[in-house]
């Protein structure tokens, strides 16, 4: 019993002191800095995505602060995990602009995360810049102090590949669609738009299925696409292992659709690579607002500083990334036209002005939804990501049909 | 290819690979009278471990489990000898609350180590497939039940044909009166759960060659476990077996003969009528004890 | 070691746990030391309770939580004390049924979720707006929970061994929220439904919150404590020793424990709607989620089964350690690891939770200076003090 009991203390205590020892606690800069919020996913279901939000914003900082920081001050994070969960993400945002008073606050990870965050802001009057929140409820929350950095909002998200389904030779043109969507406010609005499309085009759904976002085994589901024997293949996926699973089962059953896309999964970079083997990305297609190529506002810059920051190769970038750096972007240029970092004047500024980011120009609605722009589709080509639609930007011809699997 | 066939076979094919997850945790619970919550980790334990061996070192997983089915094995031996041998009274309540400590440990160890990223086990078998009637079978579903009924057997074996076995079933049946009659309870507890630790080495990396995964995936996984090892009976093997088929085969034939929204659902709608009419489960013994 | 001595590191190793990583952090927030001086008031208060002071410490803890927010008045302490509370509540509720009768439900979020719907859905089809009258309507959250308890109660409480009733109340858990998921028309799916806020400013905004959850504390702790010193409660713990033998000496078992589960049901929902209230937005997966179930289970093991004070003290450690730990050690990766030692040392160091291993304690301290002074007056006096002393 006392091992035991010394073990334990023992096992404890050197814990303790290893995660000491891993926390340097930020000294501060000069004076007075200017202090940005920050609460991601370091832990829990969305810690993948979270962490790669974490970098983006990580990176602007440093650019900025090389850059002689905002208005002459030096620019620095307070970083809070919010586990995931929408009660942690209302104690961690109600801390950083209630108690810890920062004077900015950056979004989190999800449209879950999202609306809990815009809801405090809110209560605050702060503006709220989101590299991941880009549901429809986000926005029905009416809020003016927020908005959806990313190029266009979740509903829109697949219209471009239906269009470019419909500038197909007609001979060529597919007539069988298989959907498949988790249960989720991301995927789930995003389908019955590009189904209106594709169908008006004369693509006949052959099956729709929505499943339960943690389902143990997509079997089932992927076989009923088999069966189907859809020429194209639309998966309303929330992450990579929704995407493995139906990879592996299409893969087994020898079923090749001519066109394939996921709406999440095969952004992810070498993850999807992994995951669902190097050979099999070939031909999958994801719509995008970022690929490390894009003749973009210092796009090339950030790719750079990210491979030599964080190592890996340009494909790798998790699509996280770029967002997050785009919100910084954003704040640094509102800061710079009004002159102050008084977030009423930045709400102010949020809606007439158009701003440039790594993701391209951007321009928001009343309530933050992106306005004008729109996603382009990027294709896996022999290992790496291309722009494929649309044709004004392309860096490579749309590979259709999709080849078979390896 | 018949629908409704071939998710019934593959159903019955992924439900060895769950029973195998499953039956460490009704194992130690018949010899040990604890519900290990770390079940669900150890298997994504196996899981990483196989992925390592074959991502960094090119092991071949099948082979890999010459490694991680004993190093499994240690750690379950460790965690008894740490966690669960100290418990004197109400074990079962405090296992829950100490294993569940244990795997909050792992998973936070396990993400610092190996970090957030999904990973799947890659070998040429997971992808490859053998044509029966149409239905293309997966040569991993064919491998991962046959390696189920090989290991189950094998454990089998070792509960009814040696001595261990009895000693083992002589403590599942009374603990105190084993202590009377000279066995050592001690020592069978510590091994059954390094065993049942060790087997879940296997469940993980078939879990882990069958799916995409991270430490978080922990929570998801050993609720299912219980599920299934209550619906057959507390530390019945063969109801573990059984009630990975129900749950896998029922789930499958409801997505395809009716919708994925409500497979889960059906299972559940399962699960509480059996229990209305068969309180202890499938296979439990009648006269279960209140806890 | 000694009891004495375990027990004094266990206590010991719980505050450095936490404060550790928190001051070589460097933050010294109003939360954290508002937390340690809950836990400490917390043990003085077993302590007191435990001296038959029941009811001046009570008074004593009540008022103590309503100058709360005025001495530690940043919203990060009252955001944290508010859950902490509105656990209080639950785990207390939830104790009803788990503690007094030993049948442990892992299925009550399903009322925490059915009471946070019935504000959304009542909020939004009479098209309220927020303000003071959406805590009346949280009570409604009380009443469809106690409604929908009838039907579940009636099934589940059929089965008498413990790991059927346990899987039962789960599956009919995620029932719910697959019903939440996927009947549309009523709860909007997956989307999830909005609860129409209040405008309160923001320094202000949590007082309210704070103050609904302290009520409701209050009189679930007081709904609890009536029960346990009724006949009714005699009942139901001589159940949860024997059902058997209960009901052979005229306990009619099935109506008792079938009344606990319906009453324990209530609070449970009101507690829901406001938490729903509270952060504004709810989803099947947020508000029917299996991690209250567990979240209740174990701050009411990590308190003390059955006690009235357990699931109090287990709730007001747990909530806010787990928070802070998120808030302050999450963004180094370690909050995971930390939580789950933390948790192992006060569960192998007091392994009855703190509330029971504490009163054992000072019970045995009190024999033996009973001994102590028997032996002084006299070598026949025996002490049989043991025999007595209330129950925390």
């Amino acid at each position: 019993m006392k091992t035991r009991a010394a073990l334990v203390a023992l096992t404890a205590s050197t814990l303790l002191l290893a995660a000491c020892g891993t926390t340097t606690s930020t000294s501060s800069a000069a004076k007075s800095p200017i202090v940005i919020g920050v609460s991601v996913s370091l832990s829990g279901d969305f810690s993948g995505d979270g962490k790669a939000i974490l970098q983006g914003y990580q990176m602007w900082v440093n650019d900025v602060n090389k850059q002689g920081g905002l208005l002459g001050r030096k620019v620095q994070l307070k970083v809070v995990d919010d586990d995931s969960t929408t009660q942690q993400t209302l104690t961690n945002y109600t801390t950083l602009i209630g108690t810890d008073k920062v004077n900015l606050v950056f979004g989190p990870f999800s449209s879950l995360l999202t609306i809990p965050a815009e809801q405090i802001a809110k209560r605050y009057g702060y503006v709220l810049l989101g590299p991941a929140g880009g549901a429809p409820n986000v926005f029905a929350e009416k809020y003016k102090g927020y908005a959806f950095v990313q190029p266009a909002s979740v509903v829109n998200n697949l219209l471009t590949f239906g269009q470019m389904i419909d500038a197909l030779p007609a001979a060529q043109r597919p007539t069988t669609v298989a959907y498949a969507t988790s249960n989720d406010p991301f995927t789930q609005p995003q389908l019955p738009p590009l189904q209106a499309e594709l169908t008006k085009d004369g693509v006949k759904s052959v099956s729709y299925q929505v499943f339960p976002d943690e389902t143990p085994d997509l079997t089932p589901e992927a076989l009923k696409i088999v069966h189907s024997g859809a020429q194209v293949v639309v998966l309303g996926t929330t992450s990579v292992p929704q995407v493995q699973a139906f990879v592996q089962t299409f893969v087994q059953q020898h079923y090749t659709p001519k066109a394939i896309i996921a709406t999440s999964g095969p952004d992810q970079g070498s993850q999807f690579a992994t995951a669902i083997g190097a050979a099999n990305t070939e031909g999958f297609l994801v719509p995008s607002g970022w690929t490390p190529t894009a003749n973009t506002y210092q796009n090339g810059k950030f790719v750079r500083e990210y491979l030599a920051k964080y190592g890996g190769t340009a494909n790798a970038i998790p699509g996280d990334a770029p967002e997050a750096y785009s919100v910084g972007q954003i704040m640094a240029q509102m800061v710079a036209k009004t002159h102050s970092i008084n977030n009423a004047t930045l709400i102010k500024a949020l809606h007439d002005t158009t701003f440039q980011t790594v993701q391209g120009p951007m321009k928001f609605g009343p309530y933050g939804a992106p306005v004008g722009g729109g996603t382009f589709l990027v294709q896996w080509q022999s290992g790496a990501t291309q722009i494929v639609w649309p044709t004004s930007i392309q860096q490579a011809n749309f590979e259709y049909p999709k080849p078979n699997w390896k | 290819m018949d629908l409704v066939f071939g998710s019934v076979v593959l159903g019955i094919l992924s439900g060895g690979i769950y029973a195998l997850m499953a039956v460490g945790l009704t194992l130690s619970f018949g010899v040990l009278e604890v519900i290990n919550i770390a079940q669900g980790m150890l298997v994504l334990v196996g899981a990483y471990f196989s992925f390592a061996l074959e991502h960094y070192w090119h092991i071949d997983p099948l082979v890999g489990l010459l490694v991680t089915i004993p190093a499994l094995f240690l750690i379950g031996y460790g965690i008894e000898w740490a966690f669960l041998r100290p418990l004197r009274q109400d074990r079962v309540a405090l296992s829950i609350l100490v294993t569940y400590a244990v795997a909050l440990v792992m998973e936070g160890l396990i993400g610092l180590w190996f970090g957030d990223n999904f990973v799947a086990i890659h070998a040429w078998y997971v992808d490859a497939a053998v044509d029966v009637f149409g239905l293309y079978i997966p040569y991993i579903y064919i491998l991962g039940f046959a390696l189920a009924i090989v290991l189950l057997g094998a454990v089998y074996l070792l509960l009814y044909r040696t001595k261990f076995g009895a000693a083992l079933r002589a403590t599942v049946q009374n603990r105190d009166a084993a202590v009377l009659i000279g066995i050592d309870v001690q020592r069978i507890s510590t091994l059954t759960f390094a065993i049942a630790t060790g087997l879940t080495a296997a469940g993980g990396m078939l879990f882990g060659a069958t799916n995409a995964f991270n430490a978080n995936s922990m929570l998801d996984l050993i609720s299912r476990l219980l599920m299934i090892i209550i619906l057959g009976g507390m530390g019945s093997m063969g109801g573990a077996l059984i009630a990975s088929l129900i749950m896998l085969v029922s789930v499958d034939v409801v997505s395809v003969v009716w919708t994925p929204n409500w497979s889960t659902f059906a299972f559940f709608v399962i699960t509480v009528v059996v229990m209305v009419l068969r309180p202890q489960g499938l296979f439990g013994a009648p006269p279960a004890r209140k806890v | 070691m000694k009891p004495n001595n375990m027990l004094a590191a266990g206590v010991i190793s719980l505050a450095l746990a936490i404060l550790l990583p928190l001051t070589v952090l460097g933050s010294s927030s109003a939360g954290v030391i508002a937390f340690v001086v809950l836990v400490l008031a917390a043990l003085w208060a077993v302590y007191t309770i435990e001296k038959r002071r029941a009811l001046l410490t009570s008074l004593i803890g009540v008022i103590a939580a309503i100058a709360y927010p005025l001495v530690f008045n940043s919203t990060e302490a009252t955001t944290i004390m508010f859950f902490a509370l509105l656990y209080v509540a639950i785990a207390s509720s939830w104790n009803i049924i788990g503690g007094f009768t030993g049948y442990i439900s892992l299925g009550h979020a399903a009322f925490f979720g059915l009471g946070a719907y019935t504000i959304a859905l009542v909020a939004d089809r009479l098209g309220l707006s927020g303000g003071y009258g959406l805590f009346a309507v949280a009570l409604l959250g009380g009443v469809a929970a106690g409604l929908f308890a009838i039907p579940m109660g009636y099934i589940a409480l059929r089965l008498r061994t413990i790991h059927s009733f346990v899987i039962v109340t789960i599956a009919f858990l995620f029932m719910y929220q697959l019903l939440a998921f996927n009947l549309q028309d009523a709860t909007n799916g997956s989307s999830g439904l909005a609860v129409p806020q209040p405008d309160w400013s923001g320094a202000f905004f949590n007082i309210p919150f704070y103050f609904a959850a302290l009520l409701l504390a209050v009189l679930t702790v007081g709904l609890a404590a009536w029960i346990r010193n009724s006949r009714f409660g005699l009942g139901l713990m001589a159940i949860r020793d024997d059902e058997d033998k209960a009901a052979g000496v005229g306990v009619d078992t099935w109506k008792h424990k079938f009344t606990a589960y319906v009453i324990s049901a209530v609070p449970i929902g009101i507690a829901g709607a406001i938490y729903a209230y509270f952060s504004s937005y709810i989803y099947p997966q947020t508000v029917f989620d299996p991690m209250i179930d567990l979240t209740i289970v174990l701050s009411a093991f990590l308190g003390g089964m059955g006690t009235l004070l357990g699931p109090i003290l287990g709730s007001l450690v747990l909530q806010p350690a787990q928070q802070l730990l998120t808030l302050y050690t999450g963004a180094a990766g370690w909050d995971l690891v930390l939580f789950g030692v933390l948790f192992l040392v006060v569960i192998l160091l007091m392994p009855s939770g703190i509330v029971p291993t504490v009163v054992e304690r000072m019970r045995r301290a009190r024999v033996q200076e009973a001994v102590r002074k028997a032996d002084a007056l006299s070598q026949d006096a025996v002490p049989d003090a043991a025999a007595e002393g209330g129950q925390g």
